[in-house]
């Protein structure tokens, strides 16, 4: 997938292969250009007018996306949460209003005010029958991102995207609303791709994770080996670089360099100018994917013995 | 230990608006003050009103023994030379029509620092921060968020400052750039004997790097003490529950906790609650909290704490 800039094409993601299975709660973790978020603008059909898809396949729920027809998918089936509850909400439109708006839309089956006022009690937002005749304006961030969470699973949707859903609140907001989704996916069986960076967040939430650099995936495992069987030495090097909560005040162990340019990606592996471990082949040839169980998998050219 | 810097009873309104209400604190030389607090707690105006670059309401602010509260802007003009600032937002704090050797050289013509030596010193900085004298000649936009970050510090540093107002320095920078950022703020602090007052919302980076922390609320330090035992022997409520949540990058650790609860978010400072302001959110609250006159009291030795129940 790239995007046409004025600058030439930036290559946002490359060769990016991962599922997500039915219930579960899937981290995506990675920096600024990982191609994180390119990623899931490419599942819900929003990479813009600029954006392209250049090769590959989507595949939701045994059907390729491109023959289904995405604007009956989007905001039913699949949903998607943004990062600024602030921008995502329009502050002319009632809460109520916006609300009901996917519910028309995609034709629900009965009392579209009712369902409204019951996800906003769902997401704390009460008292709701008051509330849902509210501006934007009148809540706080907090709530805002509430607000999005009950407009994203208005209509049962099989799968929700959330793209740094917390990095705009406060710690303690963020634990709410880290909280809040996570009860609300255990009582549907939805699926969630968690997008972060912060391995915080991640460790706390996911139940699988995909770390992502220079838009290729680095390492694929559940949060266990992720964090205990690190393999990769990009999510090992990250990994080291935040502070150790039994050991504080040790100095920390930063990657050096700089992230790729996109515009003018590496031959190999996009990790190769930082990597401690690099070797001739990396500068040349993408690393092949190696598997470590069932559900672990990194692509590196230094494999462990 | 000498104070270098000392906050007494720091008042900052903007109209009914109470950003920094009665804060008092103080930095000995050579030591970095963490400074914590949700967005809205008045930390970031507490960081801008002791550089004046806010006129305080009210209290004092005395640095290395001169009282700056009511000095005018050129009066203060020798003593900024001893306090600089970095900013949180290294895209928008470098002009971006400057070339970077400009941007680091600016405090230098400011200050009157001899014009002969000026791009040798510029030269010395740069390198200081870790880039290279052939970059001097790039512009802002050329660099990544981090190589802006370290311009940002050489300016800083340019004019040999003591005390550095370090604003939500690593905020908008990535968790691998995040580490690198921090050393070097370390290296230089201990090659240069600078002292830091280090804002952020960041709470296991503000332990990392800090001496001592104070946590604000609603316009007030609520508790500082320092960071080994604030961390390790949090007393004021809300310390204890903003501790709770900061979410640790270790799956077994991270589900074994149990977050502190907060009811609500801050209530706004323009009508903050009545007594102790915490009370409306407070897993501990009592009904006499509403009335209540809050101080920070020394409930151990150097922990300051202002909850009377804690």
């Amino acid at each position: 997938m790239s995007f046409y800039t004025s600058a030439g094409e930036v290559q946002a993601v490359g060769g990016v292969s991962f599922d997500v299975k039915k219930g579960e709660i899937l981290g995506i973790v990675g920096e600024s250009g990982s191609g994180k978020s390119a990623t899931m603008l490419s599942i819900m059909g929003l990479q813009g007018s600029n954006g392209k898809i250049k090769s590959g396949e989507i595949i939701f729920e045994d059907q390729d996306i491109k023959t289904l027809d995405i604007k009956k998918i989007r905001g039913k089936k699949i949903s998607m949460i943004f990062q600024d509850p602030m921008t995502s909400l329009n502050p002319v439109l009632s809460i109520g209003y916006q609300l009901q708006e996917s519910l028309r839309k995609h034709k629900w089956h009965g009392d579209i005010k009712a369902r409204a006022i019951e996800m906003l009690e769902k997401v704390g937002i009460v008292p709701a029958e008051k509330r849902i005749k509210q501006y934007s304006h009148e809540f706080s961030g907090g709530q805002r991102q509430r607000i999005m969470i009950a407009m994203a699973m208005i209509n049962n949707p099989d799968l929700l995207i959330a793209d740094e859903p917390t990095t705009a609140l406060d710690v303690t907001v963020q634990a709410q609303i880290l909280k809040l989704m996570k009860d609300l996916q255990r009582g549907s069986n939805m699926s969630v791709i968690l997008i972060t960076h912060d391995l915080g967040v991640i460790a706390g939430a996911a139940d699988r994770i995909l770390v992502m650099y220079g838009g290729k995936i680095m390492e694929q495992g559940t949060r266990r080996e992720i964090f205990y069987s690190t393999a990769h030495p990009y999510t090992k090097g990250l990994l080291k670089s935040v502070p150790n909560p039994d050991e504080p005040k040790k100095r920390l162990i930063p990657i050096e360099g700089q992230p790729p340019d996109l515009l003018n990606p590496p031959k190999g592996c996009p990790y190769v100018a930082r990597c401690p471990q690099a070797m001739k082949v990396c500068l040349e040839h993408a690393p092949e994917v190696s598997k470590l169980s069932e559900s672990h998998f990194y692509s590196c050219w230094k494999k462990d013995e | 230990m000498k104070n270098l810097l000392e906050v007494k009873n720091l008042k900052k309104y903007f109209d009914k608006f109470k950003a920094v209400d009665d804060v008092s604190f103080e930095i000995q030389k050579g030591e970095t003050l963490g400074l914590v607090g949700e967005s809205g707690c008045g930390k970031t105006t507490t960081g801008r009103t002791v550089i004046k670059l806010y006129e305080p309401d009210g209290g004092k602010i005395i640095f290395d023994g001169n009282d700056l509260t009511n000095l005018t802007p050129r009066e203060m003009l020798p003593l900024r030379k001893k306090i600089q600032m970095i900013f949180q937002d290294p895209y928008a704090s470098l002009n971006p029509r400057m070339t970077v050797g400009d941007i680091v050289k600016e405090p230098l013509i400011i200050h009157k620092f001899p014009k002969d030596e000026r791009d040798d010193r510029v030269n010395k900085l740069l390198k200081l921060v870790g880039l290279n004298s052939e970059q001097a000649g790039r512009y802002p936009h050329e660099f990544s968020g981090g190589q802006r970050q370290r311009i940002g510090i050489a300016r800083a540093l340019a004019v040999e400052p003591e005390l550095i107002i370090c604003d939500e320095p690593i905020s908008a920078l990535d968790v691998s750039i995040q580490a690198q950022i921090v050393n070097m703020l370390e290296d230089l602090q201990k090659d240069l004997g600078l002292t830091y007052l280090f804002i952020a919302h960041d709470l296991s980076m503000v332990r990392h790097i800090s001496t001592r922390v104070a946590v604000m609320y609603l316009g007030k330090i609520v508790e500082i003490a320092s960071s080994e035992e604030l961390y390790s022997r949090p007393l004021h409520p809300y310390t204890v529950s903003l501790l709770s949540s900061i979410p640790i990058p270790d799956p077994d650790k991270s589900d074994l906790r149990n977050p502190v609860a907060l009811a609500g978010e801050i209530p706004s400072a323009l009508n903050p609650p009545s007594g102790c302001s915490f009370h409306t959110r407070c897993p501990r609250a009592k009904p006499e909290c509403k009335n209540l006159d809050v101080k920070l009291q020394e409930k151990i030795k150097n922990h300051f704490c202002a909850c009377p129940f804690a």
